[in-house]
């Protein structure tokens, strides 16, 4: 029975996978990125469908096992962003923010306990936090390439085109993660929304980025003002994720902490 | 982009001076037929809005990314300042801020914006997003009066027809409920992992139902939504009372299909990304040279 205990195992094994392909990806080997990224992928996602088992449902519930989902989709979305538009940076870039949130697993896991209260019990679940884990890993990208397009000191068109695209891909994402989870509250507590805590941060995010696209159609826009509003609306998404469970006025009113129980 | 903060800016005044005149929004006085009535009127004012915008430039603004992004940038300032205050029912304007005039005639300027937006475009991706956005907001809030959501507390082997509002007033319903067994299944640490009660229902038009609702799983009824919503927490796996919720929404059909409006919209935003992005490479050409 695959336990917790042998994730480090398997962390390594995907991690060094993934390294190869970023290094593969750099020197234009193509065909050995795809690779080697695939099967850490395949390697990650054997343990969770292994925890899966063991623990009797889907491994979503406390903020140790959506961190496990997040450190698999960074690398699965720098391979889909690879594959479409040969950004050679993107998978080192996955690979390092997936190896810190295994790092965070390895030396910080939350308990994993086996319940999973009756209103976590639905359809809805896996498809809602999976998506949503899709969205923010893709977000997390843009966030990283706004700063380093802060830094340098003025950006190409194609640079500034390529964040649109990663924003693009990650609100499309979120909106669908918002909108099942507006169908399932509708199922478990009678409701679509009811501007509990973490659906109003879900909103705010949501409109935040919904700027960010709307300033960049305009044709008189500052790119950088919008690099910038990038990275505030990752900010926000921090607080909408995890955040709020620090914030004193979502402690006890939102139904959306779960992990504590 | 100066006019629009300006704009929006006058927005939240009014919402001050109103919120100090008429207190609060009362959103319980939009109950049918009043809501229909505001819909139909806030539609011909877009449309007019729409039609008299060659002739009245301020009209034409309104559909502009110049008008768009600064309500946009509002709606996110007053929606964080209400995910960073405790929304209860007593205390300051900010702690029920869905009630607060600012923050409401925000949302229905952009409403207004989205309405002028989409008479103007007509592509498919953008419609499916811009109107689907439109349609379950309006629908949403205009039909949140009509929302019916009462409790009702079932006892073993007792046939009830009455149900609580949320001011806890007895309402009788349409219907009758006798719960035949309250099912109850926990975790070896005692924690719930399953509440459920089996229920036999009785409808006026004397359709007889025998069904289990589950968390998760309701059942619906001649418009009604059962849901299992708690039981005797005292005598956790004994207890011989179920709580249901009955929900009642007759705008939900329009609100949905405003939802998988932009599902729909999602997903083209997946597929096409930025469409326009052509013509601002061109925009950005030209400028530079």
């Amino acid at each position: 029975m695959i336990t917790w205990e042998h994730f480090i195992y398997f962390a390594i094994a995907a991690v060094l996978f993934w390294i190869v392909g970023a290094w593969a990806a750099w020197k234009k080997k193509t065909v050995l990125a795809y690779t080697t990224t695939i099967l850490g992928l395949i390697v990650l996602f054997s343990f969770i469908l292994s925890m899966w088992m063991s623990l009797e449902r889907p491994p979503l519930r406390t903020m140790g096992e959506t961190r496990l989902w997040y450190s698999f989709f960074l690398p699965l979305a720098g391979i889909i962003v690879y594959s479409r538009w040969k950004y050679k940076w993107i998978l080192s870039f996955s690979t390092i923010l997936a190896f810190v949130f295994i790092c965070v697993n390895l030396f910080k896991p939350e308990i994993h306990d086996k319940t999973l209260m009756p209103a976590l019990q639905s359809p809805w679940f896996a498809p809602h936090v999976i998506v949503y884990m899709f969205a923010y890993a893709v977000l997390g990208a843009s966030a990283v390439m706004a700063i380093f397009l802060l830094i340098r000191k003025k950006p190409l068109i194609s640079e500034l085109e390529m964040t649109d695209n990663l924003v693009y891909v990650g609100l499309a994402f979120m909106t669908v993660g918002m909108l099942f989870g507006a169908l399932w509250a509708k199922e478990a507590w009678g409701h679509y929304w009811s501007w509990d805590p973490k659906e109003t941060w879900a909103a705010i995010t949501w409109f935040a980025y919904l700027i960010y696209i709307h300033y960049r159609q305009l044709p008189t826009h500052k790119p950088r003002w919008a690099l910038w509003g990038l990275i505030i609306s990752f900010v926000l998404l921090q607080i909408c994720w995890w955040g709020i469970n620090y914030l004193p006025s979502s402690v006890g009113t939102s139904v959306h902490v779960y992990s504590s129980t | 982009m100066k006019k629009g903060f300006l704009i929006g800016g006058g927005i939240i005044i009014i919402g001050l001076i109103l919120e100090l005149i008429v207190g609060p929004v009362k959103w319980e006085a939009f109950a049918w037929p009043v809501n229909g009535i505001v819909l139909v009127g806030f539609l011909t004012i877009i449309l007019a809005l729409f039609l008299l915008r060659k002739k009245i430039p301020a009209f034409r603004f309104i559909g502009t990314y110049q008008a768009a992004i600064p309500t946009l940038t509002y709606a996110v300032v007053l929606t964080i300042i209400m995910g960073l205050t405790k929304q209860t029912s007593d205390g300051t304007w900010l702690n029920s801020m869905l009630t607060f005039w600012p923050f409401v005639l925000i949302y229905v300027y952009m409403a207004v914006i989205l309405g002028m937006v989409i008479l103007r475009r007509h592509d498919i991706p953008f419609l499916l997003n811009h109107f689907g956005l439109f349609l379950a907001m309006t629908t949403a809030t205009l039909g949140n009066a009509d929302m019916q959501r009462l409790m009702m507390i079932t006892n073993v082997g007792e046939i009830e027809w009455r149900a609580l509002n949320q001011n806890g007033e007895v309402r009788e319903m349409s219907l009758t409920v006798e719960l035949k067994r309250f099912i109850m299944e926990t975790y070896d640490d005692g924690s719930p992992k399953r509440f459920a009660s089996e229920i036999q229902i009785l409808t006026k038009s004397g359709k007889r139902i025998e069904t289990t609702v589950d968390v998760n799983k309701p059942v619906e009824v001649e418009g009604w939504k059962i849901y299992q919503y708690g039981y005797d927490t005292q005598m956790g796996a004994m207890s011989q009372t179920s709580i249901l919720e009955l929900v009642r929404d007759p705008w939900l059909p329009a609100v949905y299909t405003g939802i998988y409006m932009m599902l729909a919209g999602a997903v083209c935003m997946f597929i096409f990304g930025n469409k326009k992005k052509n013509v601002n490479r061109k925009l950005s050409n030209c400028k530079s040279q």
